[in-house]
């Protein structure tokens, strides 16, 4: 779905629903910056030029594109501090446009991944082919490999054990003892690069003895990757229909997935 | 089934408040009580009650202090426990007084149970922990057992340390039931990571060996193409909603190169003014060398000649049997090349003999004529290895007039 007008900036401080998931006024514990409220922002509105904002605007579009390259979610503090800086008594005019300005230039949607660390990625907004892509761009195979796991993890029911996940790897020839041709050191790849781009997440199993771990969704999986196309994935290898996996059948169709909240593996809260 | 759990959850919940607190002092959650075991064990009611029971009175009896009546007629309900030492039923009638005679008969037995007590309940802590994946497979019921034992030796716990084990074995064990509880839960739809690993496989590519089909084999075989885990990135394109990440078409420019560059225009400079300097000390030399080398030369076979004259003033000296050398070609070429010097400067004179054979005689002072230079002629002469051996066997030359110089300049 792509929006192509936004409605004008309201007065009201709710939340918006729409795919901008910005939050208008909040407080939050962030020492170095405290949103300033909407009269605040009119009054610093009225103090700039237009073009001026519009460069500020430009500048902050290039960072998180920048920032995007290596796909780490960027922090809202970050982003005041070296970006924004005099400007932060428009903050949230700025990030609105910025907003509007991936989704209509560029059709990326800007998402907030973590409300209580306003912590942002990039999304794709266009909708996914069905089929691989007639453009033949170069792949990153780490995306192969990341979709094995978050595979497991679905469809194990959103929480797996550590060593179900490596068990797999090694099936699939990916040893996370040995050094990999293609992946390096897939232990490091694993539970650090991929829990930093907040692909997949690791937290320790309390009470064990020697320390385990389990993966869970991170929440720009959650944001990114289609559960449905997940499960069809799994109906074509297992040459199967994706309806007979029920459980997994319902929870990736009754959510819409632009906000999907990740579920722990016990209590799914849509049952 | 789901049905019963709810139910005794609103009865767990009820008798949780007095467990909790207990609980809470050996960790920091509250486990959680969706196991399937709990279903069918009631009898973890009673446990909770005398645990409780036990842990305040066990708290009465370390501070010592006389206790009401409500502590004591509990823990006789609770405590139908047998001792295998004296019994300390006269607790209840001594009114809480825990300094009783039969608490100091029992010390030294006392001691000893508890720390049998003490060391079962660690073997059932750690058998938890250490078969977990045993006991998490849901054809067994040992994690039943595990509680029943624990049930067995809660009846002889009287002090706060041993309930203390109790509780951890109990936190241990109510985790090891929820992770049962939730594999029930998804084991609904069955999901192979195995099946899944080889369908991926297949997949990818993977070219399976055709001779050796053996699925009992541990070990890889077929080999993976290099491609591989690419197409499962293509596919994975279609259930991913990356941003396409944004790179500079032409790369980026590092500004790195300026310094490189000084550097060789400098090296370049140096070599050059050295070598510079080299050169004209070098050529000075071999100018000097190549002048002195000349001069001296023909001096010297002016000197032959001269000497060679006056021993016989009257016989001409045959040009050839003067120049020639006949053990080494090059030198007879510069031995004519060092006459024709002689001749050029007028200090000596070529004439034909009778025979017409060129003759060589020095140029006297007084024989030099004012006008010598248009009386001049000129020739070339040349001179073959050839015939420089022809010239050899002709005239029989056997020694050079002209000895070799003693510094060779080659």
């Amino acid at each position: 779905m792509t929006q192509r007008k936004r409605p004008s900036s309201t007065q009201s401080s709710s939340q918006r629903r729409h795919t901008g998931n910005l939050v208008a006024q909040d407080e939050d514990d962030d020492v170095a910056f405290t949103q300033p409220s909407t009269s605040q922002v009119q009054r610093g509105l009225e103090k700039l030029t237009p073009a001026q904002v519009d460069q500020k605007t430009a500048e902050v579009v290039q960072y998180f594109l920048v920032k995007d390259q290596k796909k780490m979610p960027v922090r809202r503090a970050d982003l005041v501090k070296h970006v924004v800086k005099d400007y932060r008594n428009i903050y949230p005019e700025i990030l609105k446009r910025a907003a509007r300005t991936f989704d209509q230039v560029f059709g990326l949607k800007l998402v907030e991944i973590d409300p209580k660390n306003k912590m942002y990625i990039l999304v794709n907004n266009l909708e996914t082919p069905d089929k691989a892509s007639p453009i033949r761009s170069p792949s990153n195979p780490k995306m192969g490999l990341l979709l094995a796991i978050l595979s497991v993890i679905f469809m194990k029911g959103g929480v797996v054990r550590e060593n179900l996940i490596w068990n797999t790897l090694k099936k699939l020839r990916v040893d996370p003892g040995e050094k990999h041709e293609e992946f390096g050191d897939v232990r490091k790849m694993v539970t650090d690069e991929f829990v930093r781009q907040r692909y997949l997440e690791y937290v320790r199993i309390p009470h064990t003895e020697p320390i385990e771990h389990e993966f869970r969704w991170g929440q720009r999986a959650d944001a990114e990757v289609s559960k449905a196309k997940i499960l069809e994935f799994m109906g074509e290898l297992h040459e199967q229909d994706p309806k007979t996996w029920t459980q997994q059948y319902r929870e990736a169709h009754s959510l819409p997935n632009s906000s999907q909240a990740s579920t722990s593996s016990s209590s799914s809260s849509q049952r | 089934m789901r049905i019963y759990i709810l139910i005794f959850l609103c009865l767990w919940l009820k008798l949780e408040k007095t467990r909790v607190a207990t609980l809470d002092i050996c960790t920091n959650k509250t486990p959680s009580i969706l196991t399937t075991e709990a279903v069918n064990r009631p009898f973890l009611y009673p446990v909770s009650k005398t645990y409780f029971r036990s842990r305040t009175s066990a708290r009465v009896k370390m501070k010592r202090s006389k206790g009401g009546g409500d502590e004591e007629a509990p823990r006789q309900n609770g405590s139908a426990s047998r001792r295998k030492a004296d019994q300390q039923q006269s607790d209840g009638d001594e009114g809480g007084s825990d300094i009783g005679p039969a608490d100091l008969q029992d010390d030294d037995n006392d001691q000893g149970l508890r720390r049998e007590i003490r060391s079962k309940y660690r073997d059932l802590i750690s058998s938890v922990q250490q078969n977990r994946e045993d006991m998490l497979s849901p054809s067994n019921n040992k994690l039943t057992e595990v509680l029943e034992e624990a049930n067995k030796l809660f009846k002889d716990v009287r002090q706060a340390r041993e309930a203390a084990l109790d509780a951890q074995l109990l936190v241990v064990a109510t985790d090891l039931g929820k992770e049962k509880a939730s594999q029930l839960f998804s084991e609904g739809t069955a999901f192979d990571p195995t099946a899944f690993a080889e369908h991926l496989l297949s997949f990818m590519g993977l070219n399976r060996l055709e001779d050796d089909e053996d699925e009992q084999q541990t070990t890889a075989n077929g080999y993976l193409p290099q491609d591989a885990w690419h197409r499962l990135a293509r596919r994975a394109e279609c259930c991913f909603r990356t941003a396409p990440s944004f790179h500079y078409m032409m790369g980026s420019f590092y500004a790195e190169p300026p310094p490189p560059k000084q550097r060789i225009e400098r090296q370049r400079k140096a070599p050059s003014k050295e070598a510079k300097r080299i050169m004209p000390t070098q050529l000075k030399k071999m100018e000097e060398s190549q002048q002195e080398a000349t001069e001296k030369e023909v001096e010297r076979i002016l000197g032959y000649l001269k000497s060679y004259y006056q021993d016989d003033p009257t016989s001409p000296i045959s040009y050839y049997e003067f120049v020639i050398d006949p053990s080494s070609f090059s030198r007879t070429v510069e031995n004519i090349f060092h006459t024709s010097f002689l001749i050029r400067d007028g200090l000596a004179r070529m004439y034909l003999d009778e025979e017409k054979l060129p003759c060589i005689a020095p140029v006297e002072e007084g024989e030099v004529e004012a006008g010598g230079s248009t009386s001049r002629k000129q020739c070339i002469l040349s001179i073959s290895p050839k015939i420089w051996k022809e010239l050899i066997d002709a005239f029989e030359i056997r020694d050079s007039i002209i000895r070799p110089p003693n510094t060779q300049n080659d």
